[in-house]
């Protein structure tokens, strides 16, 4: 009777686990597929992942292909399913090309079948001792010369394969490295041990990863130790497949490698995701802030409240990716603010939203105005809210924006985010850790700007309440790779819109005959960094031409661009320059300075050139100027 | 369904091969999507499918529908 009833129950629960995988097939858009299986409780089965495929590529109607080759010194193609499952649930058609089993550097050679294949991502999957033989045996008695040796081998080995492949049209090329099955020789006691090979691996690895990050464009490192801690050691491999058929990974593991090489594929092919938008109420918090007060909202050390401080700390990581948090919440703005102002355990303060929309308008509409408040495209959002309804209502109206709905479950909630794609990131540059830094900064202006216009003030009062301060450097060498960058990506606020690279600037800048002045601004809201670039060129009988005036379109509305110019005016006036000649070359985007000369006293020559006189050049800008010698400009050129 | 109907439908989804091809005899020669890489990936799918542990002494096994059903029935599947 007794195994009956545990029969009764086994049979109950794979029926019910049976059914609730039906339901999961049933949600009708691709992100939700994604947010069912993300809590989905056990591990997917053969069947299972091949049915979520269909179902997925079904939705996207037709899906766009994804291109991948696969070199693999262990068994690759049992992992096909699981990359084509998560390849659909990101819209994607895979095609797979899996050269012959070996370490087949041949293949990156320009007749080999891998670049026929014209991959958008070549995965390279190579197992440790593949470096160097010595990584198969236990190395903790070797003496330290011989483990430095070894480590400096393993490297220039991976660095080698891979570069070989980078040489060719390869796509993104996905380095990974099998982990060991094995524990460590010293068993437990590795950490401890004055050689342990934990800490070894680590360093090298470590070591490995600085190399490709400064040797080798477009290659990522996808680290299967990483897997493995996220699976689980003994679940990660399924030692019979390993043993038997060179085939390492469980059904865990397998899914979850396959979810981090389409995470790069996601990367790639679609428009880069820049901008987080959140929603407040049981998104930010638990509770509803205008029904249960700052009192009664749940964000705290005690459950459910530690959830949504958790969450509230993952927002700030994704701000260390370089995206940018904005705030839409159906609410009373008066709640937000004090939310945001009082409560003790709220983490994101107004400073981390670059723009904020809290009103009772339909949050589509939001979206617009935010897209147009920080002119960036609704394509780069993902908006982030716990509501069936506000989700359905944004995904109708905006497909273009990404949505994810706030689990349900209150545990959930902190890691909701973890698993979308295209909030990870490839590279990462100082500008990006920066981003909505500056963006705060921007809408502490905007708002500056309008309290002063609500109580009468006009644009003068706001720029000197600014108390801007320009530094002007003369011909800065070591800003080279900045100014370079510059004449590469500025579009709008460029006049001649002339592209060089570094050996250029660095050519314009050690030339006597050329005059390279760049600018940062500083107000009290923050430092701008370098955003503007002058480069004059001395001509004979006093004159001097303008090759090139640019400025980021960060800075614009300050009378930067005038004040920058009249100070450069006023360096070539000092040395005898009495006539300055100046070019604007229309493009498709630089409509924006159309007028500048005109504006700031250039006549036309008659011949298609612009020109104006160095006399009374105006300097009354709200800004004070320092040359990087830290002389004010008007007693230089007084002197 | 019939235990054989369950398997020739596992097989047929894993190997890719229209259920018709697949009989109460078909062995592994039969067809070619059954090779040693199809092999894996049918032990994986009977695994799943019948929620079983099978031990890697066994792959070799059952490489055939008679030899799948005998093991299941050794197992104790109905």
């Amino acid at each position: 009777m007794r195994e009956w009833n545990v029969a009764f129950i086994v049979l109950a629960a794979m029926a019910n686990a049976k059914c609730a995988f039906d339901n999961l097939l049933t949600h009708s858009s691709r992100s939700a597929l994604q947010a069912g299986l993300a809590q989905w409780p056990t591990d997917l089965t053969l069947t299972q992942a091949e049915q979520l495929r269909g179902r997925a590529l079904a939705l996207e109607g037709s899906p766009r292909p994804l291109r991948l080759a696969v070199v693999h010194t262990y068994t690759s193609d049992l992992l096909e399913p699981w990359l084509a499952m998560h390849a659909a649930l990101e819209g994607f058609e895979l095609q797979t090309y899996h050269a012959p089993y070996g370490l087949t550097v041949q293949e990156a050679t320009s007749s080999s079948a891998l670049l026929a294949h014209r991959p958008d991502l070549t995965l390279l999957m190579l197992r440790r001792d593949d470096l160097d033989p010595g990584l198969s045996r236990p190395f903790v008695a070797l003496p330290s010369q011989q483990l430095t040796a070894l480590r400096e081998r393993s490297v220039a080995r991976l660095v080698e394969i891979t570069a070989a492949f980078r040489a060719h049209d390869v796509g993104q090329i996905l380095v990974t490295l099998l982990p060991s099955l094995l524990p460590a020789s010293l068993g437990q006691y590795d950490a401890q041990a004055e050689v342990s090979e934990a800490a070894w691996w680590q360093a090298t690895k470590a070591a490995l990863c600085e190399r490709l990050r400064s040797e080798l464009p477009a290659t990522s490192f996808i680290d299967l130790d990483d897997v493995q801690a996220q699976v689980g050691r003994r679940a990660f491999y399924d030692t019979r497949y390993w043993y038997s058929a060179s085939y390492p990974f469980s059904a865990a593991a397998a899914a979850e490698f396959a979810r981090r090489v389409t995470v790069v594929g996601t990367l790639l092919k679609t428009p880069r995701a820049k901008v987080l938008v959140l929603d407040a109420d049981n998104t930010l918090w638990g509770g509803v802030v205008g029904e249960d007060g700052i009192d009664g909202i749940a964000l705290g050390p005690e459950y459910p409240g530690n959830v949504f401080v958790d969450f509230q700390r993952r927002l700030l990581a994704f701000q260390q990716r370089g995206l940018i948090l904005a705030m839409c919440s159906k609410n009373n703005p008066a709640d937000v603010e004090q939310v945001l102002q009082c409560h003790p355990h709220q983490i994101l303060r107004d400073a981390h939203f670059a723009a904020r929309r809290v009103n009772w308008l339909p949050k589509a509409e939001n979206l617009r105005s935010l897209a147009e408040e920080l002119n960036l495209g609704l394509d780069s959002f993902v908006f982030v809210d716990d509501s069936d309804h506000e989700c359905a209502a944004v995904r109708h109206a905006l497909p273009q924006v990404q949505v994810v709905q706030v689990p349900k479950r209150a545990v959930d909630v902190p890691a909701c985010l973890d698993r979308i794609a295209r909030l990870e990131v490839l590279t990462l540059t100082t500008e990006d850790l920066a981003k909505t830094e500056l963006y705060a900064q921007e809408r502490l202006r905007r708002e500056l700007n309008d309290d002063i216009g609500r109580s009468g003030g006009n644009q003068s009062d706001y720029l000197s309440r600014l108390q801007m301060k320009m530094r002007i450097s003369v011909d800065p060498i070591a800003h080279l790779a900045r100014l370079a960058q510059l004449t590469q990506k500025t579009n709008q606020f460029n006049l001649t819109t002339r592209r060089y690279d570094e050996q250029c600037m660095r050519r314009f800048i050690e030339d006597r005959k050329t005059l390279v002045l760049d600018f940062s601004l500083a107000d009290t809201f923050g430092d701008s960094g370098i955003v503007g670039l002058a480069i004059w060129r001395r001509v004979d009988g006093g004159c001097a031409e303008l090759d090139t005036l640019l400025m980021s379109c960060r800075v614009i509305g300050r009378m930067a661009e005038s004040a920058f110019l009249a100070a450069g005016l006023r360096l070539l006036a000092a040395e005898g320059i009495t006539q300055v000649v100046a070019d604007f070359l229309p493009t498709a985007k630089n409509d924006l300075v159309r007028e500048f000369l005109p504006q700031h006293g250039f006549e036309p020559d008659g011949r298609g050139r612009w020109t104006r006189t160095l006399t009374e050049i105006a300097g009354d800008y709200p800004i004070e100027i320092t040359l990087t010698t830290g002389e004010p400009v008007s007693s230089t050129v007084a002197a | 369904m019939s235990l054989f109907e369950r398997v020739r439908s596992t097989i047929a989804t894993t190997l890719k091969v229209p259920e018709h091809r697949i009989t109460e005899s078909t062995v592994h020669e039969d067809l070619p999507a059954w090779d040693s890489l199809g092999q894996v990936n049918l032990v994986m799918a009977l695994e799943q499918t019948f929620d079983l542990m099978i031990e890697v002494e066994d792959f070799e096994q059952i490489k055939s529908v008679p030899a799948i059903l005998a093991y299941l029935d050794q197992q104790g599947v109905r």
